[in-house]
């Protein structure tokens, strides 16, 4: 019977504190910003820059020092392929450069004044392409278009004895190459972990500045740690489940981003990360005093969470040291275990990896968090 | 009078931890993480599946061919295709190459077998590298049988190889001959992530004063003139912060040998013209929400999309237009600019001479909102 009571009573105490937490969320702007306006306008403006996916037509120029219509010929092929514009023919390589230094070209390609002599006497021809590294796509998209414009031109001008061997490229997944269907995932799933940790560091450091540095404010209600913990919680759970909605299922809608997946296993795999986040961001809270603190202390630690997810910098190439370090957050397991169901088609039998581990972290982070917080119930 | 309040912001600066964190400490670690994260440059080894079905000795050389590459490692040989597919998703593989069944005896009786290579491009750096690796592969490949056949035929190699590909392309990457990603990204990041911190820094030390309520204190140091005080306030944290930029630029450019093929001098100008705009920012930013936290918000919002828009990553002329003109007003992208001219193709410096002008133009921007600034200090501190 006093069991009973006791958990019935624990109960309502858990709500009321629900409800005062929600209360505290709603009367601070730079918590509604965090959870509210953030989650809302940053997918938006991150698909607006990404959204065209590919750079296309990629201006390049020629300098074609043979003046043979093989040579015409070749560069036609090149202007042809969708990635590669070819821009202008230059006289010189001097001129050519010009038009690099002033940003108007990335890529020159110098065709020599043998070059149809030579494919017509059946040798090779040598041609060099010189590539302003200041993007990695640019690189990619005139080297690639080149490169499969001379096939082309052996194969129109029958010089080409037929391969012994065809080879074909197939792209797994994002098919197009498109860099908002590479990063968007991941970036709306760091910004989740990112505005739990701001927004409940903004309301921990408020609640100690109001109760002289006290993590609980003073109350009937706040005298068991579960009940805090749970409540508190369960305040942040109620909001980031439409912030959820919002971002892994509308969003990527209205940016065509490629969705593999059921709603379901979806569902599934949000409710580990977002408990992993919450109570992660319950921990690190704790250790940060002053309102202010959580932005000048977490902003700069966006970039380096992106990298160590391994999305972009493969987790091969990563030194252990980083690799396991990358185990501490949710993030890491999220973005991976996100993009391999959303954008890969994974079951969450695939990622049970990832999936573990987003448990484990729940588990541990709400032990740390219920240690902290057990400390200042009294 | 600049001096006096210099003098105080000086002391207020070695006594605020956070300050010493934001400044030096944070710049620094950022620098440690990325270099070391990135030592190997060009990511090597990434792991790939072989599904061989061909299985006989020529088939297995090709595959061995294949993991010679520094770019590739094969982890795991399968026999069934659905196999690789499933250790791809599960993210183990980033690629899967296929040698078909009867692949030898079909390349020998010149039925032309087809090699296929599936890359996984959610992971685009790896999807593009491995790419390149297995289309490598493949085509010599084709050569070495190309060269067996054509010899026998009484062909000369030469003769041969020009019938396979015709026109040899030689690629010159300028500036970053070795595909060093680290270059390409930390040149760019580490930067942005320094004016991020600036941004932060000259709002806070602002918006502070206002929470705090020693702004009376703060101005009349100044005689209560508004820009003296502000100038004063932010030249100490100009001098901090160049020193750390300078540790930043020893560790990218002395330690890490990255190319600068320009003047050293045209960089220490763009480092220095990075850090006052981004004050002048952070002043306009305070100034537009003279609160601390809405000033502090706006920075950290602005200064994280300054990654996204500069376009090291993804080209700003693949973006739409407006987001386009958008771009210039972020200092990182006329940072990125600059950095592109003179440090990695080493040009004249009179290409680059209206983004260093832009990086200036930033410091009238405080100007705009000095009406609104001095109003907010005037008033917000007495409110109760």
């Amino acid at each position: 019977m006093k069991l009973t009571g006791a958990i019935i009573q624990g109960l309502s105490d858990c709500f009321i504190i629900w409800k005062q937490e929600l209360q505290q969320v709603f009367k601070d702007i730079g918590v509604i910003l965090m959870f509210i306006v953030v989650p809302v306008v940053y997918p938006i403006l991150y698909g607006l820059i990404y959204n065209t996916e590919v750079m296309r037509e990629t201006p390049m120029v020629v300098v074609d020092e043979s003046h043979s219509s093989l040579a015409r010929e070749f560069v036609r092929k090149i202007d042809a392929t969708p990635d590669v514009q070819v821009f202008a023919y230059a006289s010189s390589l001097e001129e050519a450069r010009e038009w690099v230094n002033r940003h108007k070209a990335y890529g020159i390609l110098l065709i020599p004044s043998d070059f149809s002599q030579k494919i017509n006497r059946g040798e090779q021809a040598v041609t060099a392409l010189y590539i302003d590294m200041s993007g990695m796509l640019y690189y990619k998209a005139i080297l690639l278009a080149t490169t499969e414009a001379g096939f082309d031109l052996g194969a129109k001008i029958q010089v080409q004895q037929e391969a012994p061997i065809i080879y074909e490229s197939v792209p797994f997944y994002n098919t197009q190459n498109g860099f908002a269907s590479f990063l968007l995932p991941a970036i709306l799933i760091l910004i989740i972990q990112q505005t739990l940790l701001l927004g409940i560091g903004i309301l921990v450091a408020t609640t100690r500045e109001r109760n002289q540095g006290r993590l609980i404010p003073e109350g009937s209600y706040y005298t068991g740690t579960f009940r805090i913990i749970f409540g508190k919680a369960l305040t942040y759970l109620t909001i980031y489940v439409f912030v959820c909605f919002w971002m892994l299922m509308i969003v990527p809608h209205i940016f065509h981003i490629p969705q593999l997946t059921h709603y379901s296993s979806l569902l599934l795999f949000n409710l580990p990360y977002l408990l992993a986040c919450i109570f992660f961001a319950m921990v690190v809270a704790t250790f940060i005093r002053g309102r202010e603190m959580p932005m000048m202390l977490l902003v700069i630690t966006s970039v380096p969470l992106l990298f160590l997810s391994g999305i972009s910098w493969p987790v091969s190439a990563m030194p252990d040291f980083w690799r396991y370090f990358s185990y501490l957050f949710p993030s890491t397991f999220g973005i991976q275990g996100f993009v391999k169901i959303n954008s890969m088609g994974a079951t969450l039998w695939e990622i049970a990896f990832e999936y573990r581990m987003l448990w484990l972290q729940t588990g541990v982070y709400f032990i740390i968090a219920y240690l902290i917080y057990r400390k200042q119930v009294k | 009078m600049i001096l006096k309040i210099a003098n105080r912001e000086i002391r207020r600066l070695l006594t605020g931890k956070i300050y010493w964190f934001c400044i030096l400490i944070a710049p620094l670690l950022c620098c440690l993480f990325f270099l070391s994260l990135m030592h190997e440059g060009l990511p090597s080894n990434l792991p790939i599946a072989v599904v061989d079905m061909d299985n006989t000795s020529s088939s297995r050389s090709l595959s061995r061919q294949l993991d010679a590459f520094e770019g590739v490692e094969v982890t795991a040989q399968y026999a069934d295709f659905n196999r690789a597919q499933t250790e791809m998703q599960k993210g183990n593989i980033y690629g899967i190459f296929f040698i078909p069944r009867h692949f030898t005896q079909q390349t020998v009786s010149g039925k032309q077998p087809v090699l296929s290579f599936y890359t996984n491009n959610s992971y685009l750096i790896a999807g593009s590298l491995l790419f390149k690796d297995m289309k490598v592969v493949s085509t010599l490949a084709a050569g070495s049988v190309a060269l067996q056949t054509g010899r026998a035929k009484g062909y000369s190699d030469r003769q041969v190889m020009a019938s396979i590909q015709p026109v040899i392309i030689e690629a010159h990457p300028i500036g970053n001959p070795g595909l060093n990603y680290s270059i390409y990204l930390n040149n760019v990041i580490l930067p942005g992530i320094f004016a991020l911190l600036i941004m932060c820094v000259t709002v806070y030390s602002i918006g502070i004063e206002i929470k705090e309520r020693t702004v009376p204190d703060w101005l009349a140091e100044g005689k209560f003139t508004l820009i003296p005080s502000i100038i004063g306030k932010l030249i100490p944290q100009t001098i901090l912060f160049f020193i750390t930029g300078l540790l930043m630029y020893f560790l990218l450019y002395v330690v890490m040998q990255f190319p600068v093929h320009g003047h050293m001098a045209a960089m220490l100008l763009a480092l220095f013209l990075l850090i006052i705009a981004s004050q002048a920012l952070g002043v306009f930013m305070i100034g537009c929400f003279p609160t601390l936290r809405l000033g502090l918000s706006f920075a950290c919002l602005f200064g994280m999309i300054a990654f996204s828009i500069t376009g090291f990553s993804f080209p700003v002329d693949a973006m739409y237009p407006p987001i386009q003109a958008l771009s210039n007003v972020f200092p990182l992208r006329h940072y990125f600019l600059i950095y592109v001219d003179q440090a990695l193709n080493g040009r004249a410096f009179f290409y680059s001479w209206h983004h260093y002008l832009a990086l200036l133009g930033f410091l009238i921007m405080p100007v705009f909102i000095l009406r609104n600034l001095k109003w907010s200090l005037k008033y917000i501190p007495y409110k109760a």
